[in-house]
């Protein structure tokens, strides 16, 4: 009889953590809703039903940097298992309230690590730990140009080798009745072609010394610092007169009608092309700046929530290697107009705009960090602000823009 | 109230145009451009298809007009995973919008009304307390009323909506309804006093019949910032209770997406009509409530 209660009872036991098992709840706390981020999301959120994953979601929007919203549920006590947040100093707070997880050992052992690029690991480490999931990969200066344009005015821009030639067929594009390129004037869009126009110009050190963890204030005289500010007027003085506070989307859709060639921005511009019915390799090119010397890249990173019971602990590093899993990863890049994180991925499955941001991610020299990585965000929208009022006002020299960001640099980091 | 001589008419004066008239209408004619354009702008794009957005054109008529960005509205947009459109955020926020209502003003009412007409110990620094937390920005006390609520076990609920939602009102509706109470004559009082002596009693037969007014203009201030509320609810409101703002901004907030302006502006207007309704309907009885309150009776 003893035997027989002690045997039910472990199999009731069994039972319940089977059942437990088959569905561990994750509250999974993000900020997508656009129609292509929901897609994305679902292809996520079905590879992590199928390992028994429930996917319980809080959505609440917020702009980049840290979020508010994810302190005070984190304050209240019912803080999300896992959680979109850029900002480092965030991860910091979660492991001081023994809140924090490391994922270098999961990633280690499942060997994704080996797959990810420079950029990749770079974005997802803190203090040395890597603390973030990786999901997709945007570059943050891509050149995305209308190819029907193109042919008309009788120019190809895969020709460029410095941003010198393409300057040089301005003209010709002009004269063909297109404007060469289009640009968004609002202060966040200027802030990233500047950034991208460093990684450009400039290169990995330059870049890194101004936007690294502790700036040095000696890059902000290097002549290639100016150069960039040379380059941000000229594009201003070649803008057209709609360009002011112009949503990067609606931009988009002036190169998609056909009103202008191209546009230097985040390739989630492919996201606008492909909801126009455009297709990558046939309507419109992607290349990297002429002349790069660096590509500057963004990498969407979610954190994971320590000092959890076992199962959840154990559900939250599940779930860690689902989105990181070769096939999963594609799917999700493709469906989300991003490139995946790792450099395996079957180059069937990608179009030709992604297959090329996964061979740029190869040379592991030629890529620098989206600012927000490393960068104090006083000093990264002082910046912004430097470049935006350089941008609108054209009898500001490029002397003055120099002299702005030194004294925004004694103003917030001496 | 008290029986008053017959009233005294003042003869209006005979219309003319003059400087000042001129000056006047200038200024209101601006003021209601000022707001109808932005408005006309979000109607006809509501109605509009995004191939004639993309081409421009803010102020254009519709091509076609179409329905279909409100029906995607309601019924379909996402927020997050959950692509039910505003409607799920709708009944949420009707959710949180009840007991808030209730809770708030049946507390400021019944405190008010204590302050006006009952001798409370400590009711002169207490009102002067309470005038002062009217002045407090809700965001400073944010974080310790977050761990407030979680003390009491109700972070992450409607409770805790509603809860909030009545603390933060009860300062300025309790003046408000105190100021009106203590209008009331104070024979009427002492006579009621006099005849049953019930605080409740008092209340609920003599003072919530002579409320009409003042509660119809608290409901709509009440509705009004309930409804528009987004600090609380997203903050307060854990899974599942993000009121209808929490999924409007969910909408229209798109990072590297793609944005739909005829739905966002449907959105916006839908999230919208609720305190419009209840503008048009008891509009007449907010001005009357207002005068009632600010002449003396």
């Amino acid at each position: 009889m003893i035997f027989y209660t002690k045997t039910l009872t472990a199999m009731l036991m069994l039972g319940v953590s089977a059942a437990a098992a088959q569905a561990e709840d994750l509250v999974i706390f993000q900020n997508w809703s656009s129609p292509a981020e929901v897609a994305a999301l679902n292809v996520l959120k079905t590879a992590a039903a199928e390992k028994g994953i429930n996917w319980i979601d809080i959505t609440i929007p917020h702009d980049t940097g840290s979020s508010v919203s994810l302190m005070n549920l984190v304050v209240g006590e019912q803080p999300p298992h896992i959680f979109v947040e850029n900002n480092t100093g965030v991860y910091r707070d979660l492991s001081g309230m023994n809140l924090g997880r490391d994922l270098t050992e999961a990633f280690t052992q499942s060997g994704a690590i080996d797959h990810f690029s420079a950029a990749v690991k770079k974005a997802i480490t803190i203090d040395g730990e890597i603390r973030k999931i990786p999901l997709g990969v945007h570059i943050d200066g891509m050149l995305y140009y209308n190819m029907e344009v193109a042919a008309k005015a009788g120019v190809d821009p895969t020709t460029w080798t410095s941003l010198d030639a393409m300057f040089a067929d301005f003209d010709k594009i002009r004269a063909a009745g297109f404007q060469p390129l289009a640009v968004g004037a609002q202060q966040w869009q200027i802030g990233y072609l500047f950034h991208a126009m460093m990684a450009t110009l400039a290169g990995p050190e330059i870049y890194n010394q101004l936007y690294g963890e502790t700036p040095d204030a000696a890059a902000i005289d290097t002549p290639e610092v100016r150069s960039v500010f040379t380059w941000l007027r000229k594009f201003q003085q070649q803008a057209d007169e709609g360009s002011v506070n112009r949503d990067w989307n609606m931009t988009t859709n002036d190169v998609i009608a056909g009103k202008a060639l191209m546009q230097i921005h985040g390739d989630w511009m492919k996201g606008e092309w492909r909801v126009a019915g455009k297709e990558a390799g046939k309507d419109f090119g992607c290349i990297p700046v002429p002349g790069y010397k660096a590509v500057p890249v963004t990498v969407d990173g979610w954190g994971a929530l320590g000092g959890q019971p076992p199962e959840k602990d154990a559900a939250e590093m599940l779930f860690a290697q689902i989105v990181v899993d070769a096939k999963v990863n594609a799917d999700f890049a493709s469906v989300k107009g991003a490139t995946p994180v790792r450099d395996d991925v079957d180059p069937a499955t990608l179009d030709v705009c992604a297959q090329r941001v996964v061979e740029l991610l190869k040379d592991e020299a030629r890529q620098v960090n989206n600012p927000s990585v490393t960068v104090d965000a006083d000093w990264s929208n002082a910046i912004w602000e430097v470049a935006f009022n350089f941008w609108s006002d054209p009898t500001m020299t490029e002397d003055a823009a120099i002299a702005a960001l030194h004294g925004q640099f004694d103003t917030i980091l001496n | 109230m008290t029986v008053d001589a017959p009233p005294v008419m003042f003869p209006r004066k005979p219309k003319r145009i003059t400087g000042k008239s001129i000056a006047v209408l200038t200024l209101l004619t601006m003021s209601a451009l000022f707001f109808c354009i932005p408005l006309y702008v979000l109607v006809v794009t509501s109605f509009k298809d995004m191939d004639q957005i993309r081409d421009g054109a803010m102020f254009a008529m519709p091509t076609t007009w179409s329905l279909e960005a409100w029906r995607f509205a309601w019924f379909e947009a996402c927020s997050g995973l959950s692509c039910d459109g505003l409607q799920a955020g709708f009944w949420n926020s009707v959710v949180i919008l009840a007991p808030s209502l209730v809770a708030s003003i049946t507390l400021s009412m019944i405190t008010g009304y204590a302050l006006a007409l009952w001798e409370v110990r400590w009711s002169g620094p207490f009102l002067f307390l309470l005038f002062l937390c009217a002045f407090v920005p809700f965001q400073i006390i944010m974080y310790p009323l977050i761990r407030l609520t979680v003390q009491m076990g109700i972070y992450g609920s409607i409770t805790a909506i509603a809860f909030v939602h009545t603390v933060l009102a009860m300062p300025v509706l309790t003046l408000i309804f105190r100021n009106y109470y203590k209008d009331i004559p104070p024979e009427l009082i002492k006579a009621a006093i006099m005849d049953s002596g019930s605080f409740w009693r008092i209340f609920v037969e003599i003072i919530l019949p002579m409320s009409g007014n003042i509660l119809i203009v608290v409901l709509i201030m009440q509705i009004t910032s309930i409804w528009n509320d987004y600090l609380i609810g997203v903050t307060f409101g854990g899974l599942g209770t993000s009121p209808m703002t929490v999924h409007l901004a969910n909408m229209v907030t798109v990072s590297t997406g793609t944005v739909s302006y005829n739905v966002n502006m449907a959105a916006a207007l839908l999230t919208a009509i609720p305190p419009l309704v209840i503008y048009f309907v008891l509009g007449k009885f907010f001005v009357q409530g207002i005068a009632a309150g600010a002449i003396k009776g």
